[in-house]
């Protein structure tokens, strides 16, 4: 029983989380979403994070130069730094770290907000006045999320770079151009696109879980609490999780690519 | 005129309504009374569709509407005005847009000016001026209760479920709610349904009293019935009630 109950606590949740997702995608299939609700949303949430998620990646990228540095010094490679930091950065780290800062940032703030609205009852009043809450307040917010998270962890790997190059620059006493170059031998297009296909996974489930995690809320200002902590939990778990699914499925299409073209 | 039969709602293992039956006549005001937690807000959650009941019906006007489906609700809740019992008042939006709000999505053809003139008269109807470019947290709790109200009037609707809208209020402001129910709802007569816990209000200005326990009615009656009842939840919540008043309201 110790561990059959949170598994299907779990389990609920999980399954709760794809039914309100499969109940958004109805909703923008069935509904027009007001185009200014989601620029709105779109506005405030790069706003807000565009700060967090630039200096996050900058670190990250900066972060990967030092441990190469220190590796690759043993064995006198550093010519290669460049390369496989970057390698490391845009394919793995990078869009799972942004994306650790993101869900912290905008996960808790949308799913707080939504989850003072449905205690204060403000959704119920929304219904009653002949307004579709998921219409009006959840697709805007989903949307806006997926966009603007998709960009800002964008703009947070190329910050990356650009920490990692200043960071070779003061360590390892490598030019720029020295760093760049090295770039393109070990990054090829699919490791760029891989990357950016986690940005979007990740956007996804964030997208998700805040909002649904934010719009189920129960029991005032204490179920409030819970629910940001549920929502920072499932994003931070599931994060990792799709990070480890993402990096399987590309690898699998990217070996049935090469296959075929070889 | 609208009617519950035979309601029951459950939620899990716990049934909170257990088969109420309640019938209610036009412009008339019912208040329903009860301890915490015995059902009085699901009632009218239910009759507004934001529950769905286990069994039993709900007929508005004749037509059920407990298996409506939310853009079926849609023209139910144009008719069935509902006043939370949080202001639930949208705080991102100054209290005019509140009060514009429903307006907007149930009458979408009204011009800007239309708007205006109707948020004016239902703010002065809920006797409140010069707030209308306030946020909702820059006014009191009890202005706030009365722009909840404006809201719900603002479309016009022929029934008003008032839950709990006395409660967090200091005596004075209780009292001019009150009053503003009673005076609403003779004025663009409504049919009102008040769930509320106090019996004194109620003795005042309802046409007549349920009291709930339990998820059961346990009594129904017009003021003067209820203070002749003997089931002890009524006498209990009678007990406040002096007996100056007692009489008064008797004869």
């Amino acid at each position: 029983m110790v561990i059959i109950t949170p598994a299907i606590r779990i389990l609920d949740g999980v399954g709760g989380g794809l039914m309100f997702l499969g109940e958004i995608i109805r909703t923008l299939r069935k509904y027009k979403i007001d185009r200014e609700a989601i620029l709105t949303q779109i506005y405030n949430i790069s706003m807000a994070s565009f700060f967090t998620t630039a200096s996050s990646g900058f670190f990250v990228g900066a972060l990967m130069s030092v441990q190469f540095n220190m590796q690759l010094r043993q064995f006198g490679a550093l010519s290669v730094l460049g390369g496989l930091s970057t390698s490391a950065t845009v394919r793995e780290l990078g869009p799972l770290l942004i994306a650790f800062m993101l869900s912290g940032k905008v996960g808790a703030y949308t799913s707080a907000e939504l989850g003072i609205m449905r205690v204060t009852e403000q959704i119920d009043a929304m219904r009653c006045l002949g307004t579709n809450p998921m219409q009006y307040l959840v697709a805007p917010r989903f949307l806006g999320i997926i966009i603007s998270a998709f960009f800002l962890l964008f703009l947070g790997l190329l910050m990356s770079i650009l920490g990692g190059v200043i960071l070779a620059t003061l360590v390892a006493d490598l030019s720029p151009s020295e760093f760049i170059n090295t770039i393109p031998m070990y990054v090829e297009g699919h490791s760029v696109l891989s990357g950016l296909f986690k940005c979007l996974c990740f956007s996804v489930l964030l997208a998700t879980v805040c909002t649904y995690k934010g719009y189920t809320t129960t029991g005032g200002a204490k179920g409030v609490g819970k629910t940001v902590l549920a929502t920072a939990l499932a994003t931070m778990v599931g994060l990792v999780l799709l990070d480890w699914f993402t990096t399987y499925l590309a690898g699998v299409l990217l070996d049935t690519w090469r296959a075929i073209t070889i | 005129m609208l009617e519950v039969k035979n309601l029951t709602k459950r939620f899990g293992s716990q049934e909170v309504l257990k088969g109420i039956s309640l019938a209610i006549s036009e412009g008339e005001i019912l208040f329903v009374l009860g301890r915490s937690g015995t059902g009085k807000s699901v009632l009218l959650k239910n009759i507004v569709g934001l529950l769905k009941p286990e069994s039993g019906q709900i007929l508005l006007e004749g037509r059920e509407i407990s298996k409506l489906s939310e853009e079926e609700y849609f023209e139910v809740r144009k008719m069935c005005g509902m006043v939370f019992q949080h202001p639930a008042l949208f705080d991102s939006l100054t209290v005019y847009e509140n009060v514009a709000f429903g307006l907007r999505r149930h009458f979408p053809g009204m011009t800007p000016e239309e708007v205006k003139k109707r948020v004016t008269e239902c703010l002065d109807l809920v006797h409140l001026e010069g707030v209308e470019d306030k946020l909702p947290p820059q006014i009191s709790y009890g202005m706030q209760k009365r722009v909840s109200l404006a809201r719900t009037i603002a479309v016009e609707p022929r029934y008003l479920l008032f839950d709990e809208p006395t409660t967090g209020l200091d005596p004075v402001t209780t009292n001019a709610i009150n009053r503003l129910i009673s005076e609403l709802s003779r004025k663009l007569n409504t049919t009102s349904i008040v769930v509320s816990h106090d019996m004194h209000c109620a003795l005042e200005i309802a046409d007549r009293i349920a009291v709930l326990d339990q998820g059961q009615l346990i009594a129904l009656g017009t003021p003067s019935e209820l203070l002749k009842s003997q089931v002890p939840l009524v006498k209990d919540f009678l007990a406040e009630i002096t007996e100056e008043d007692r009489s008064r309201w008797l004869s």
